[in-house]
């Protein structure tokens, strides 16, 4: 068996058991929780005896380890229960919002690596200059300013002052959203042919993605510069400038590609981070992804969504990592070596 | 540059640029824009919240409707009813049609009762009296009571009724022949006759409506063509989208400040008032609120003055009027409005006087629902108020969902709870029940634990008599008796305050003489009037 696919089989094997302690952990949490769910989800106004039939339909009254095995027989079972927030089944719910979650966090990455990475490297190439101290400085308040401040700057000075992109949604109210699809709206408008409908969907998205991307854009800057000036004082760096090779190649070659491995391992933290943290961007611009939906039943106390939402998130956490990881071997042999001669 | 990144520059040219061209819509059409922070039930047998209301009464219909700028209920699926002691026979219209093209007939009023009451949520208690219904005719329906309930036919505006055939065509999965009562159907689709169809329905955006060409009574040209019901936005974002003519309404939950910011920039406001108050309720059963002159002490004692101007949105408009007493200013047995309450410090130190606690050993808990930012300020202004007292105060802040589980015992239940409480029906039975009947201690609505005999035989008096001028003397009588024994505190009589902009008229929500008196129904978007050109 390959070293990458040991490597896969391992870290797929261990996330699995890591899913199967988050539900233990989260089913267990969201009922601490405090709160009737059943209350909740009846309102103010219903009765006693409507209360306890749903907390009977509900097994709330069960044992919590009876409880968890109602789940854990529902799940094999692929439904993950009915949320008391949308009335609907949870698979259903997950299955409609996450792909807007994903598409925001895509985009959003993207804009991290698009951004984060050259400023970093610019950083480092021009160490101590005015452009590197720009960039620190830039870098720094993206890291330091949460991403709902910047979703409520970009939206004020780009959605109302200089009024160049939209407020909030996914598309415009006055176009025909296109059939679903594969659930993420870009895609779903290049298949259905519809470029008028994709431009619009593309410029509803730069706002809240560039917004959940600046913390990260700022993290992978300060990163880059950081690994690649600790390499650029490397003797091989040295040696390769004694032998007069140009700079660019220098820094492309031989600088960069050792600095991107550490670098790597936090961009891929931080895109998987940006999933949890998507709610407040998502909650400004009225995004209807899964991190908001997260908040809005974690509020209501919805078990069923709770948990739902929670183990998506960390399966799509784990994956990133699994993903991360592989993407690691691959850049620096040195680790698939390793991987390999592990007893 | 390569042939593929050139490709590649153009199509993405061609993209951003076609992006910045405003996307049009392909015929003129008004879109109705409005939000509000919880997600809409479009079940109506689950409708119980605000945004429930506003999907409930423009996709369903009601046997009645509240009269517009007065009391009492006008026809309308029901041509006519009567009352034979605790029968109630209504007549229905025989030329309604659901937007299913199906009929509306009295089977379909059986049936949406029956499932109202078989699932048990949203307003359902409010049938809970009803012991049977029948199908008279085609068109005619009657339903038996268990025990008298005079305002039984009011209870008909909580009452929507469904397409039974499209239901039973969409039957889920279920314990027995009715298996989920449509229940999966209904909360994605729509089944009623109202002037308004579903026609989108996500419940973590929007929901979409559209004008319903077939509606029995016409919807005027006016009206929006479209209406989008937006869900959990932001008051930031709601703030934008109003300043940059991409929203019509906002929901009344903005904070003042916004509101305020709002009008400044041109916005007009709409309001609905007469349905329920701000209540500061009193642990009855704690010492030293156990002693009525120690309520009496503190009722007095709180400053309605400043309450009223922590409300203020403008000079003319605020989110609360001042209260007479227990029920709201327009409501059946309410005092007038010169009878305003004042804060009387004077009487208030007599009352501590007589109260057989000392001030000095008095520490009052006064709670605020963390989920109402609002409550804190008011939080406050108590703690100051009761301090010039003498009384010693601690605030407290409580989730709501921990705050309905506290107050099932009285122990648990703080000295002082704030609470919203509305006439879910628009008559004080439905206000004052739940809050002061001695049977119901202990609820969210009645954490005063009150246990006072006049009041439940006045509250009675207030469910058996049929008679309009009687009923309006027991209430009165109930007001007095409540002022008398104050349980409660009546901060204020709440206004929901909305801010709109100049594209749309509400005649409901902005003429008193048109207004319906309970929540929600002033959004009945066919009586709203969008503005060519704006």
């Amino acid at each position: 068996m390959s070293p990458v696919v040991q490597l896969l089989a391992k870290r797929l094997s261990i996330s699995v058991i890591v899913l199967i302690g988050v539900s233990m952990l989260i089913f267990a949490i969201a009922r601490i929780i405090p709160g009737d769910p059943a209350r909740i989800a009846l309102g103010p106004n219903a009765t006693a005896e409507q209360v306890v039939q749903l907390r009977d339909k509900l097994h709330l009254d069960d044992s919590i380890i009876v409880q968890y095995a109602y789940f854990v027989s529902d799940f094999a079972r692929g439904d993950l229960g009915i949320s008391l927030y949308t009335n609907r089944p949870v698979m259903t719910d997950i299955a409609q919002f996450l792909p807007a979650t994903l598409e925001l966090v895509f985009v959003a990455g993207l804009f991290m690596i698009g951004f984060g990475i050259p400023l970093g490297i610019l950083s480092a190439r021009h160490r101590g200059k005015a452009v590197d101290n720009v960039i620190r400085v830039l870098s720094l308040l993206g890291v330091s300013a949460p991403s709902f401040v910047w979703a409520v700057i970009l939206m004020l000075l780009f959605a109302f002052f200089l009024p160049i992109f939209p407020i909030a949604g996914q598309i415009s109210d006055t176009l025909t959203v296109p059939p679903r699809m594969t659930g993420f709206l870009l895609f779903d408008c290049l298949l259905a042919g519809d470029l008028r409908a994709f431009a619009d969907a593309a410029h509803h998205i730069v706002l809240p993605a560039f917004a959940l991307s600046l913390s990260g854009i700022g993290q992978a800057a300060r990163l880059t510069r950081a690994n690649m000036i600790e390499t650029y004082d490397k003797p091989y760096i040295e040696m390769a400038r004694s032998y007069g090779f140009p700079e660019q190649r220098i820094a492309r070659r031989y600088a960069f590609r050792p600095s991107l491995i550490p670098s790597l391992t936090i961009i891929g933290l931080d895109f998987a981070a940006m999933l949890g943290n998507a709610f407040l961007v998502e909650a400004v611009y009225a995004w209807p992804g899964l991190s908001r939906y997260g908040v809005q039943v974690i509020l209501r106390k919805d078990l069923n969504a709770i948990v739902g939402t929670v183990l998506v998130i960390s399966a799509t956490f784990l994956v990133v990592n699994i993903i991360v990881d592989l993407l690691i071997a691959f850049i620096n042999p040195r680790i698939r070596y390793a991987e390999r001669s592990r007893p | 540059m390569n042939t593929i990144a050139k490709r590649m520059a153009a199509a993405l040219i061609g993209v951003s640029t076609m992006a910045l061209v405003p996307a049009g819509p392909a015929f003129a059409e008004t879109v109705l824009r409005l939000d509000e922070v919880a997600v809409g039930e479009l079940d109506p047998a689950k409708a119980s919240d605000y945004a429930d209301s506003i999907l409930m009464f423009n996709v369903y219909d009601t046997l009645v409707l509240p009269v517009q700028g007065a009391p009492g209920l006008a026809p309308h699926l029901a041509k006519s009813w009567s009352a034979d002691g605790n029968k109630h026979t209504f007549v229905l219209r025989d030329d309604v049609k659901f937007q299913s093209g199906n009929p509306l007939t009295a089977d379909d009023v059986v049936f949406s009762l029956q499932r109202m009451q078989a699932l048990g949520a949203g307003l359902s208690y409010l049938f809970a009296n009803v012991e049977s219904v029948e199908a008279v005719d085609e068109h005619t329906v009657s339903f038996v009571l268990k025990e008298a309930y005079a305002p039984f036919v009011s209870s008909m505006l909580r009452l929507p009724i469904v397409d039974k055939q499209l239901v039973m065509e969409n039957l889920g999965e279920g314990e027995g022949d009715m298996g989920d009562w449509g229940q999966a159907y209904l909360s994605a689709n729509g089944a009623g006759s109202g002037a308004y169809k579903v026609t989108a329905h996500n419940p973590q955006q929007e929901t979409v409506m559209a004008k319903n060409a077939d509606y029995f009574l016409g919807v005027p040209g006016a009206a929006p063509d479209t209406a989008r019901l937006r869900y959990g936005l932001e008051p930031a974002t709601v703030r934008t989208l109003i300043a940059q003519g991409e929203h019509d309404i906002s929901s009344q939950w903005l904070p003042p400040e916004v509101l305020k910011a709002l009008s400044k920039d041109g916005a007009q406001l709409l309001t609905e008032s007469g349905t329920g108050g701000f209540y500061v309720k009193m642990n009855t059963t704690k010492a030293p609120l156990d002693d009525v002159e120690c309520r009496l002490a503190l009722t007095n004692a709180f400053d309605y003055g400043s309450a009223i101007k922590m409300i203020a949105v403008t000079d003319d408009v605020s989110q609360g009027s001042p209260a007479t007493g227990a029920i709201p200013v327009g409501m059946l047995g309410a005092n007038p409005p010169m009878d305003a309450l004042k804060r009387d410090m004077d009487a208030a130190k007599k009352h501590l006087d007589a109260c057989r606690y000392e001030a000095d050993d008095i520490n009052i808990e006064i709670s605020w629902i963390a989920e109402v930012p609002l409550e804190e300020r008011f939080a406050l202004l108590m703690q100051a108020n009761f301090a010039e007292l003498g009384i010693k105060s601690e605030i407290k802040k409580m989730p709501w969902a921990l705050f309905a589980e506290q107050v099932s015992k009285p122990e648990n239940t703080p000295h002082i709870s704030q609470l919203f409480v509305n006439a879910v029906t628009g008559d004080p039975d439905t206000l004052l029940y739940g809050m002061y009947n001695s049977k119901l201690a202990g609820t969210w609505q009645s954490p005063e634990y009150l246990k006072d005999a006049d009041v439940d035989d006045l509250l009675e008096q207030g469910r058996d008599n049929t008679d309009l001028a009687a009923r309006e003397t027991a209430y009165k009588a109930l007001n007095d008796r409540l002022m008398a024994i104050a349980p409660t505190i009546y901060g204020f009589d709440r206004q929901s305050v909305f801010a709109a902009s100049d594209r749309v008229k509400v005649p409901a929500l902005s003429d008193p003489s048109k207004a319906f008196g309970l929540d929600g129904m002033g959004f009945s978007f066919r009586l709203m009037e969008m503005q060519d050109g704006k």
